[in-house]
């Protein structure tokens, strides 16, 4: 029986189709098969051994049954794979093309500006295009004849309407629909115009970003710690604020905001003029006739207001260098900026 | 204005090199643009005694000279008067090279050979031969000799262009200039004589008497209308004759950008640039009737301005007259008439004060923006004009050896008060977010000329009172003084804080909101967004088809546009973006789908223009390149409607109805109104071929414009329906009908006349045979869920047989077996 038993466990080993274990199978497991033969001779032992001669064969056609189950696994697993390898496909090939649209680099900046300053409490306002005279510059203390109409060019409508030459009109519209409520905290985003030729640095339609905050205790200081937030979030890096003091009519003090340059870090670059500072905004703390023309009273509140160009950071923070190109809609450019 | 480094120097010494002084000017807000080093090119160019002089033997107007150098004698000819025995000049030695490269060599001049040249001060500073009746340069006796140019004069120098903003009207002259460096580098002022007696810059400011007024000027100043000009001084100088300026004086003049003509005139232009007071020189004796009346012209007036140019006034210009008539135009140009001539013997320095808006209004009618305008329009000192007339007068006096005459001729209505502000340290603080004391205030405020009268220390009241010195035109009131105390203090050193109260921001607005998804949808449908020009060519609308009796053929205009390109508001965000169409067609680029959203304008009844916003599309070519997997995708009217449903489907906008043919620039059969909620939203189809060929469109382009205003008004949120628990049912459905009925008006009727039905999905049309000629099969597949059971197939063919009714009753419509 143990020379058997060797013979059988070599031909299931052998058996290298599911067909042939089968064929093993019934050569010795079948009701007619080897195994079930050895019983038949039983009646010629002796009484006392058949108890564990029946043992024995119970226990070879045990041994043999698994044996072939665990043959059986390892040969359908072994098919298994062979239908997948035959399966297979070249991953290399290109997948399935989806043409992805894309955001204008002006959104794109605009967003992050807007994001980061939601994070402080602005708010977005947005205000109209076509202005009169009175808003976009008798309000914010430009009279008729004052020299800083000198410093905006700009295109009439009639003698008294205008394409705004600057988003700061929003600044008294936004505060005259708040009607006196605190705090006061908005930015105004959208296009201005500029009787500016077009060339490299200049666009006769360009974006700014106005931002106004106003309550009982808003102070110059506050206007450095929000600018120097926005900036170094929205250039992802650490960013050098500079306040240079300047003129606007409608803010009194007022201040150019510089950055130290995102492109040498301060080193000194042809972007920067070798300056190491970027000029990106004009700010400062406004105007006590301003606050009075937006219906607050400057001896119990005080505000500051900032108004950045949005073509210059989105520039900067893209590297484009002509801002022709962010007006010239080539579809080569402007899917440059599917991506974040 | 360009401000010369050694002319700043001579009023302050200034502890820095001129880089680092123009960083600390910059940053108290006095802009230096560009600081650059004039160089003039110089050399070999020394002082040398003229030990000898003979005349030349052959031309009677040249004389034989020998100089010594020091280390070198040299033969020299010159014609010049100047050219005798004893005298110290200016020799430029053979290989000297002066301005303009022009170099020297040894050379004869009518037979005798000369050493080297002796120069004048226009071939010093400028390389150009002498001016009529200029002299070669005299040096003073006991100058010692072999000295070169440079040392003796101030050729080379660094010059500060400055851009300074509109209210620093007070750093219009380099004293101003020189009154804030010497603040911020502590050092004290040095003035001349005459402006220090006058106390310009003292910390009292100009309150303090001005010079006396005794003598007898002889002439008459009449100011007919003070509120043009209030005050008029006219100060007269005797026995002058003509010269030209000395070197340095020249030399200052040709860094700051004013040209050097007689010594005058020059003296005119060095106190405007030192104090910012612009002086005028009158040849006196030519001022007819001996009397100055300074009243507005009246019509076609004219006169001949210094420029040679003959001018006819506009009205309202204010013009300086005499008995006979206009002899300038104030505050901006003197006439030719009186000019300062070789011959003038008699000058009145004219030193005034004329309103600013008036002078600023009539140098822009004339379009004279000339540097005395631009320094009246910006506000001079009204307390200054006697001062710096005087100033005027002892420097030619003292340069050309004319006899000023005492006292003023002069009219004054102006009476200034002195302006006293008091400034409180709380305000400071709450402005500027950083305490104060009154002490640092007053040591500022101070240091820049205010007088300071009273100082309070008392924490709840402290403050310092002030009196602005009347050269500063700017301040008004106590933020000025902040901005003043800031800036002395340094923007940089005030600190840095957090917005104290916190609020919740960001978009409130929900229509804004809205727009962001929107931009986010088409992008997400392979959209690029872009932004085009809102100021368009009027041609453009034209183009599209739209004539003046269209809304949007009748844009607002601008007034002054810079190019008839640009010269309208747009009125659709069609023109752009078909515009952007064709400049990529001319790339090369094969394909495209592009969208804007952004305002139009449309005239109104009202004082402003009429915005609204709109979303605008726009594509051609090949969208989506052939591929091992599959063909290529163009653009279209379906393909642009698709968008259209998933921007309708995202702002909950339903039942919205596509209405055959828009108007132009659309292909009448080939475009529809979009029409929700009965009101027509916008436009959507393939371009005219009139269109195209007028835009030099080669290929068909597809374009949609939606009313953003409109669109917001309908949008509906979506709402939750728990989903049906049982399966739902499939079931196609194939109709013909005559090929013109209306595949949409189909689908509408199937949806409202089934049951249950989720979907209805076109999903073939077919117009061959065997589907008789005239008709189409449309073949819809149609998904039946009732939330409550399963439909039974009796049901589902009842529902067959009410839904072919309807459209046999309605389209002619037959089953399609
Ligand atoms: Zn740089």
């Amino acid at each position: 029986m143990a020379e058997m038993e060797v013979r059988i466990l070599q031909q299931i080993i052998e058996a290298s189709t599911a067909g042939e274990l089968e064929h093993v199978r019934i050569k010795y497991l079948g009701r007619k098969g080897e195994i079930s033969a050895l019983l038949k001779n039983i009646g010629n032992l002796a009484p006392e051994q058949r108890p564990a001669f029946g043992a024995a064969v119970n226990a070879l056609r045990n041994k043999v049954s698994e044996m072939i189950a665990s043959r059986k696994d390892e040969l359908d697993r072994e098919a298994l794979e062979q239908s997948l390898l035959r399966d297979a496909i070249d991953v290399s090939l290109p997948g399935e093309y989806f043409e992805v649209g894309g955001l204008h680099p002006l959104t794109k900046s605009l967003r992050e500006i807007t994001s980061i300053l939601s994070g402080m409490g602005f708010t977005v306002y947005e205000s109209r295009e076509t202005e009169t005279d009175e808003m976009n510059f008798v309000k914010l203390n430009i009279a008729q004849g004052h020299p800083a109409r000198d410093m905006q060019e700009t295109f009439y409508l009639t003698e008294t309407t205008l394409m705004r030459t600057h988003t700061s009109p929003g600044q008294i519209r936004g505060m005259l629909a708040l009607e006196g409520r605190l705090p006061v905290r908005f930015i105004v985003p959208g296009r201005v115009y500029r009787r500016d030729p077009t060339d490299a640095s200049h666009h006769p339609v360009f974006f700014q970003v106005e931002g106004l905050a106003i309550d009982v205790d808003v102070t110059f200081k506050q206007l450095r710690g929000v600018i120097s937030t926005l900036m170094n979030r929205f250039f992802g890096q650490d960013v050098r604020i500079r306040l240079r003091p300047s003129y606007f009519p409608f803010t009194e003090p007022s201040c150019e905001v510089d950055i130290s340059c995102v492109f040498c870090r301060g080193e000194g670059c042809s972007v920067c003029g070798g300056s190491g500072y970027l000029e990106v905004a004009g700010a400062g703390m406004v105007h006590p006739q301003v606050l009075l023309n937006g219906g607050y009273d400057p001896d119990k509140v005080s505000g500051f207001a900032f108004g950045f160009g949005l073509d210059r950071l989105a520039m900067l923070k893209y590297g484009i260098d002509d801002i022709r190109l962010l007006y010239g809609n080539d579809k080569r450019f402007l899917s440059q900026f599917r991506g974040l | 204005m360009r401000v010369p480094w050694t002319w700043l120097n001579e009023y302050v010494d200034l502890p820095w090199d001129p880089q680092e002084a123009a960083h600390r000017l910059a940053m108290a807000g006095i802009n230096v643009e560009e600081l650059t080093h004039e160089k003039l090119g110089v050399s070999s160019v020394v002082s040398a005694k003229i030990l000898d002089v003979k005349p030349h033997p052959r031309n009677p107007g040249q004389k034989i000279g020998l100089l010594d150098t020091g280390t070198e004698r040299l033969q020299i000819v010159s014609g010049a008067p100047g050219f005798k025995q004893g005298n110290i000049t200016l020799v430029a030695k053979p290989g000297a090279t002066l301005p303009g490269g022009l170099t020297i060599e040894l050379k004869e001049i009518d037979g005798v050979a000369s050493q080297g040249m002796a120069v004048c001060t226009n071939e010093l500073l400028t390389g150009q031969p002498p001016r009529p009746f200029e002299d070669i340069i005299l040096l003073p006796p006991g100058t010692a000799l072999g000295i070169p140019a440079g040392e003796l004069f101030e050729l080379d120098d660094w010059v500060m262009e400055l851009d300074l903003t509109v209210n620093y009207s007070h750093c219009l002259g380099i004293l101003g200039i020189a009154i804030e460096a010497a603040a911020l580098a502590k050092r004290s002022l040095k003035l001349p004589e005459v402006l220090a007696r006058w106390n310009w810059a003292d910390t009292h400011g100009s309150q303090k008497p001005e010079p006396d007024h005794k003598g007898d000027p002889e002439f008459k100043i009449d100011l007919p209308q003070p509120e043009f000009c209030p005050r008029y001084v006219g100060k007269v100088i005797e026995d002058v004759r003509f010269a030209y300026s000395p070197v340095n004086m020249e030399r200052r003049l040709l860094l700051a950008g004013q040209r050097p003509l007689n010594l005058i005139v020059d003296v005119t232009n060095y106190v405007m640039l030192e104090t910012g007071q612009p002086l005028h020189a009158f040849d006196a004796d030519q001022i007819k009737g001996k009397t100055i009346i300074v009243r507005s012209s009246s019509p076609g007036e004219r006169v001949v301005t210094l420029d040679d140019v003959d001018r006819e006034l506009p009205e309202n210009t204010i013009l300086i007259t005499d008995a006979s008539g206009p002899i300038g135009i104030a505050g901006v140009m003197g006439g030719k008439a009186t000019e300062i001539t070789e011959a003038t013997r008699k000058v009145l320095i004219e030193s005034a004060y004329f309103d600013p808006l008036t002078v600023r209004l009539g140098s822009q009618k004339l379009k004279l923006r000339t540097e005395a305008a631009l320094r009246f329009e910006k506000g001079v000192d009204p307390t200054a004009q006697a001062a710096i007339a005087e100033r005027a007068a002892t420097l030619i006096a003292d340069l050309s050896g004319g006899t000023p005459v005492p006292g003023y001729a002069e009219t004054n209505y102006l009476d200034v008060e002195p302006k006293r502000i008091v400034l409180h340290m709380r305000i400071v603080e709450r402005l500027l977010g950083t305490k104060f004391s009154p002490e640092t205030c007053k040591n500022i405020l101070e240091g820049i000329n205010f007088q300071v009268e009273d100082m309070r220390t008392h924490t709840e009241d402290a403050s310092v009172s002030v009196v602005v010195p009347p050269r500063r035109v700017d301040i008004h009131g106590e933020v000025d003084l902040v901005e003043e105390v800031a800036r002395h203090y340094g923007y940089d050193n005030l600190g840095t804080g957090d917005l104290s109260r916190a609020v919740p921001g960001g978009i409130t607005d929900p229509g804004l909101l809205h727009v962001e998804k929107i931009r986010d949808l088409l992008a997400s449908h392979g959209g690029l967004e872009c932004v085009t020009n809102s100021l368009v060519n009027p041609e453009d609308l034209a183009s599209l088809g739209w004539d003046p009796d269209d809304p949007r053929g009748n844009p607002v205009r601008l007034q002054h546009p810079l190019s008839s390109e640009e010269s309208v508001l747009r009125t659709s965000l069609l023109p752009g973006l078909v515009k952007v169409a064709s400049s990529n067609t001319r790339s090369g680029i094969q394909g495209l789908f592009a969208w804007e959203i952004g305002r139009v304008f449309f005239p109104s009844q009202e004082l402003l223009p009429v915005e609204t916003r709109q979303i605008g599309l726009v594509s051609y070519g090949v969208l989506r390149p052939k591929t091992w997997l599959g063909g290529q995708e163009e653009s279209g009217f379906y393909r642009m409607k698709g968008v259209i449903d998933s921007l309708m489907s995202l702002l909950g906008v339903a039942d919205v109805k596509y209405l055959p043919k828009a108007g132009m620039p659309f292909h009448p059969g080939r475009s529809a109104k979009i029409v929700a909620n009965m009101s027509t939203i916008g436009e959507i189809g393939d371009l005219h071929p009139v269109c195209l060929k007028r835009l030099d469109l080669p290929m068909s382009v597809t374009a949609c414009w939606l009313s953003l205003e409109g669109l917001l008004s309908m949008v509906t949120p979506a709402e939750s329906v728990a989903p049906s628990r049982f399966m739902p049912v499939e079931r196609d459905l194939a109709v013909i009908v005559p090929e013109d009925v209306s595949g949409g008006e189909v689908i509408d009727s199937i949806s409202k006349t089934g049951r249950h039905l989720v979907a209805v999905t076109l999903f073939d049309v077919w117009k061959k045979p065997p589907v008789p000629e005239g008709y189409k099969s449309l073949a819809f597949r149609l998904v039946y869920q009732p939330q409550d059971r399963t439909l039974t197939e009796e049901e589902l063919a009842e529902d067959r047989d009410r839904i072919m009714d309807k459209l046999r009753q309605d389209y002619k419509a037959v089953l399609r077996s």
